[in-house]
Order: structure tokens, then sequence, then C-alpha cells
């Protein structure tokens, strides 16, 4: 079992250490579920907003375990391993984000708690009036929601192979399932279950035990990895010996990473991040300004320190300790035999020798299907492999874990950590799909269901209608992680980095309408509803999802421009520049919102409301 | 928002060590052409870059939190 050398094989509690401390685990969270559900009240305002008491332990880090989504302990390391030191500059992300928490949190909290919001939709509606506005929002919402859904769905399923072996199987009621299977399914029921029990309060005690497990988790591990390297040196001195391109912008791999595409991710993208859905939700479900100031702080330091001194620690050790070769994707080897059949390639100077070779033999020869341009083409279908298949780019925390914290701590305690920081691996994912989960049944409800399908339902229909969300989006989301899987076809997001990428450029669309009621007052109705239409279609062009909405060939026409843009700045930047263009355009010309809703609002906003 | 003198002078240091440390600041560490990386006491330049702009803005951010927002106490309390 490759895959899972320290844990599957493990003798410490004769192999059953994982299974122990994951029943203990899931146990704790149905125990959590169950008292959030006898402490609740039968009403939408708390099973939405846990009556609106949070205070600074639970905010900080439930707000925390839902930024820190699989993506964190993941697909970051993952792009770290993948492309070296020069995706460490998007840890700065974070402090921008603690700031957003601030000066966004805290306006959005005082104006909730005074005029009753729930959802973000509540506040962009009542300021700018009109259901269009109401519709927009929620669909907004729901756009960063689906993709962050699936994704954390997905780690799920790595994990559990991670844990219990990719090799093993589960026989149920005469059928197989395999070990990703198991774990999809697993992540996704028990998550659904205790939100769908004990709402915003269980939601919200799970993500303090979870993000007390990644936090520590990220550090241990980054430890781990700095004292696995004395042995050899020095934990720097061993980063120093990577490829010059792993070790400076833009990148080895994607050579992605410029200044200005990490500049626009960590200004607009986590922004973006902090008023996703359900982190909105969390500023007012806060119980004072203060206690907002207070997570914002934490938020700022802290979680920079956990990315910078833990997980990236950890991916960069993983790159040195586990090269990454290159090989060509099965469907690509009949054009890589022309010139060489099937040859797997290291990174990095021995790639740029190949490509010379190839050139080389390109100018020698006639042959229109060997042109230097091709190279690019044939370059960019490369794919990370490993001849052992350790590595697959988004598991190389798990797998340089493995590799030293046993060696490390020795193989008792080492097992007891990995077993505690994959466990925390599924805490990132669950704490996050559960907030969004959440989020969605919230705006489904409240912005759609009680707003247009049933005005007149009751406060228990509205909460029994938000489950049934719960339950309908969980299966749906694990139907796509199936048919995603299964279908070779239909992957356009195949790394779960793309995948938060997108949804945060989704959710950053309500940004330039958030900044206008809390701060400018300029915008009107007409303006926020086409600027907020228009940056959703932007980010639609430049995603990958422009393939499965457009026919090919205007998907290959637009695909030249948007594929150039979007190489240099990030997404989310794109749409909110589009966004806010087309808003201030549209408001010169519009009618404006009445000065004293506008008077409402400020007065509010400075505690007086 | 910023109106005081200290506000405005962390809000100037907190904009430009965003500019520094993950934005268009990065070009003053790129080797040129087949430079190697340098690195500061044996740790790549760039990952020492981005801890030295981290530690900035966690300052500005510290300072900011002690010395105005705690002195703002209007808030839902």
């Amino acid at each position: 079992m490759t895959h899972s050398p320290i844990l599957a094989n493990t003798e410490v509690l004769g192999g059953y250490l994982p299974h122990l401390l994951m029943g203990i685990y899931m146990v704790f969270l149905v125990v959590l579920c169950i008292v959030g559900y006898l402490k609740g009240k039968a009403t939408e305002e708390d099973y939405y907003l846990a009556g609106r008491g949070q205070g600074t332990l639970v905010t900080s880090l439930t707000i925390m375990a839902t930024f820190f989504s699989s993506a964190a302990l993941l697909g970051i390391p993952g792009t770290i391993y993948r492309d070296g030191v020069s995706f460490v500059p998007f840890a700065l992300n974070l402090t921008v984000g603690g700031l957003g928490i601030y000066f966004l949190g805290t306006r959005m909290h005082l104006l909730g708690k005074a005029r009753k919001y729930v959802t973000p939709a509540d506040m962009l509606s009542d300021y700018y009036g009109g259901n269009a506005m109401r519709l927009l929002a929620a669909l907004t919402g729901a756009l960063y929601v689906l993709p962050y859904i699936i994704m954390q769905i997905k780690a799920g399923g790595y994990l559990a192979e991670q844990l219990f072996g990719r090799e093993n199987t589960f026989h149920f009621l005469g059928s197989e399932y395999e070990m990703f299977e198991i774990g999809v399914w697993a992540l996704s029921l028990l998550t659904m279950l205790y939100v769908l029990v004990g709402g915003m309060r269980s939601v919200a005690w799970t993500d303090v035990v979870q993000g007390f497990l990644l936090l520590s988790g990220m550090l241990v591990a980054g430890l781990a990895t700095v004292i696995y390297f004395q042995s050899k040196g020095g934990y720097f001195n061993a980063i120093s010996t990577l490829p010059q391109e792993a070790l400076t912008i833009p990148g080895a791999d994607s050579e992605k990473w410029n200044p200005w595409m990490l500049f626009t991710i960590c200004v607009f993208a986590s922004i973006g991040s902090i008023i996703q859905p359900g982190q909105w939700m969390r500023f007012y479900a806060a119980r004072s300004v203060k206690t907002l100031r207070q997570s914002a702080l934490v938020f700022s330091t802290v979680l920079p320190i956990c990315f910078i001194f833990g997980i990236m620690i950890v991916a960069l050790g993983a790159r040195v300790e586990f090269p990454p070769e290159k090989a060509f994707p099965p469907e690509k080897a009949e054009a890589a035999d022309e010139w060489q059949s099937n040859k797997q390639y290291k990174a990095g100077d021995i790639i740029a020798k190949e490509k010379q070779l190839y050139e080389a033999k390109s100018d020698q020869s006639s042959s229109l299907q060997f042109e230097k341009s091709s190279w690019k083409k044939i370059e960019k279908d490369l794919y990370i492999s490993h001849e052992s298949d350790l590595i697959v780019t988004d598991n190389a925390v798990i797998v340089m874990t493995e590799h030293t914290v046993p060696k490390v701590f020795g193989t008792t305690l080492g097992s007891l950590i990995v077993t505690l920081i994959l466990i925390a691996v599924l805490a990132a994912s669950m704490s996050t799909a559960d907030s969004n989960l959440h989020a969605l049944s919230a705006v489904l409800t409240r912005d759609v269901y009680d707003r247009h399908i049933r005005p007149q339902a009751s406060e228990k229909e509205k909460t029994w209608f938000g489950r049934a969300v719960i339950v309908a989006a969980t299966v749906a989301a694990v139907a796509l992680v199936e048919l995603g899987r299964e279908a070779s076809g239909f992957n356009p997001l195949k790394l779960i980095t793309q995948l938060m990428f997108l949804a945060i450029a989704f959710s950053s669309q309500l940004l330039p309408l958030a900044i206008d009621v809390l701060f400018l007052n300029k915008g009107t109705r007409q303006g926020a509803i086409s600027g907020l239409g228009f940056g959703i279609l932007v980010v639609l062009v430049f995603s990958p999802l422009r393939d499965i909405l457009l026919s090919e060939d205007a998907a290959a026409s637009l695909g030249a421009f948007t594929d150039t843009l979007k190489q240099t700045i990030h997404i989310s930047a794109i749409g909110i520049l589009s966004n806010t263009l087309v808003f201030a355009i549209v408001s010169r010309f519009t009618e404006k919102i009445p000065q004293k809703r506008i008077d409402e609002f400020r007065q509010i906003m400075k505690g007086k409301g | 928002m910023f109106k005081t003198r200290l506000s405005k002078i962390l809000a100037a240091i907190f904009i430009f060590s965003t500019i520094m440390g993950p934005g268009p600041g990065l070009y003053l560490i790129m080797p040129e052409g087949d430079e190697s990386p340098a690195s500061v006491f044996g740790i790549p330049i760039l990952y020492a870059w981005v801890v030295l702009w981290f530690f900035v803005q966690a300052g500005v951010i510290l300072v900011a939190y002690f010395k105005l927002w705690s002195k703002q106490e209007n808030s839902s309390e």
C-alpha cells in the first residue's frame, strides 16, 4: 500500500489507529450536533445565525475554519509543490482578508443586527430595493457555494484513500466500493447530518474543534518537516537545491505566478473570499463589533503564520523530497511517440534540454506537426506524475507528512500525529463544506422560497425547506464528483485550487456593491444590477465553464483573448473591474437611492441606529 | 475612517507593503537572465521577502488594533 505507508500498515493498535481516531472525531461531531439542536430554537434566525450571539472564540475560529478549506491544506500546498516558492506570496492575502473582516464585517454586522438581515441579499436588496437585486445576489452566492462544496467533497475521497489505503475496497449489499467513494459519501453524509440538525450553532461549534485541529496540524506538520531536514543539512539548505525556476517567480510548472497575478489575488480574491455568503452570515451572527475586531486581528496574524511557517514549509519540503516528474497524458502519447516514445522528464533543466533537442529535431524535420510552437502545446499537456504514483499534486502535504512525522516522532507517536493531521485536513474540508451548505440553504430559503415561492410559509416550514436544500445540494455535489471521476470527458476543473479560485471570482462580484452600501453610497439599483450581472458574465467567460456554456467555435475565439489576460491578472480582479465600470456608468444615469435610506444606513453604521 | 494621522500612516504602510510583498515589488528581487536567485542567511530570497512583508503587515494591524480599533467602543455591544 504505497499510498499510506504508515497508516495503512501501522502496527499501532493492530492497524486500527486511524479507525479509532476517526471514530472519536465523528462521535464528537455528532455530540456537538445534538447539543446544538437541543440549544436551538425552531426559528429561521436561530437556525441560520445562532441567535446572533457568537463570541470571539467561536467567531474567530469559525471564520478561520470556513476560510481554510481543503484548498488550504491540499490545493495550495499542491500548487507550491508544483510551482515552488513562487506561490508563497499568496499567503499575504490573509492579512488583507483580515482587514476585510474589520472594515467590511463590522459594518455588515451593525446593519444586520439593526435590520434583521440573514443573507447577503437581505442587505443588498434592502439598500438598493427590488427583487431582481435579491435574486441576482442569491445567484452570485450560489455560484460561489457550489464549486466550494464539490471541492470539499472531492477532498474527502482523497483523504479516505490516504487514511485507509487506496487499494482497499468496501463491500456493502453485494456491491464493491472504492475508498474514494466511501470518503466522498462519509464526508458528505456526516457534514449534512450536523448542518441539518443543528444549523449555524452546530456548524460554528464543530468549526471550533476543526479550527483548532487544522491550525495545530499545519504547525506540527511544518515543525516535523524542518526537524526532518536537520539531518540533511538543514531545511533551507535543502530548499536552496531546488531548480532555479522553483525558487523564483513566475514558478516552475505553470509559470503563472507573475507579480500582477499574485497582487490581484491578494487584493481582490482575498476580499472576495471574505465576503462569500458563509462568511458574510458570520458577520451577522457575531455578538458584537468588538468580537469581529478581535476576530480580524486573530485572522490576519495567526492564519498567515500557519501558512508561511506551517503548510508551505511542508509543501516545499515535499518538492525537495519527492521531485515532481512529468509525463505525457495517455491521450497525447501517440503525438509524443513521434519524437520520443512515452519518455518521462524530470522537471527543470532536463525539460529545457529536451526542449532544445526537440526544437533541433523540428528544425531538421520539415514536418508541420513539429513546429516550434507545438512544443508549447505539448509542454502544456505535460502533467505531474510520479514513477511510484506517490504524489498527484493535491496530496503533497499528506504524502510528506506520512514520510516525515514518523521519522521525527517515532512510529507510535508519529502515527498518532499523522492521523490527527489527516483528520485536520478532513476537518478543513468539513468546516468549509458545512458553512457553504448552510449558507446555500439560507440563500435559497430566504431569498427564493420565502420571497418568491411561499411568502406565507411559517418559520418551521422555512426551516424544513432549508434542510431539504441541504440534502439536495449534498446529493447533487456528490453526483457531480462521481460524474467527474467516471466520465473522462467531463472534467473541466481538475485541481482543487482551480475550483477555489473560480468560486472566489464569483463571490468577489458582490464586493463593489458591498463597498458602495457600506462606504460610498453613490450607486443606484439599476447600476448595481447591471454591474453584478456583467461581472458574473465576465467571470463565466473567463472560466473553464466557458467551454460548457458556449459552442466550440465561440469558446475558441474568446479563449485566445481571455487566456492571455487571465495569465496576467486574476479572474476575480477582471470581474470586479468590469463590474465596477458598468456599475459606475449606469449609476451615473439612473435614479439615485433616496437620501433618507442612505442616512438611515449611515446612522446605523455609526452605532446610532 | 482614516481621520487621524496615525491611521493615515498605517494605511500608507499597509498599502506599500501589499504592493511590495505580493505585488510589483517582487520585480526587485527577480534574478536577471540566467542569474541564480539570491538568498538571505541561506533562505531563498523570495521566501524571506514574504516573511519580511508579512511582519510589516502584521505589525500595522497590531498597532491599528491597540491604538485605533480598540478605542472605537461604539458597536452593538
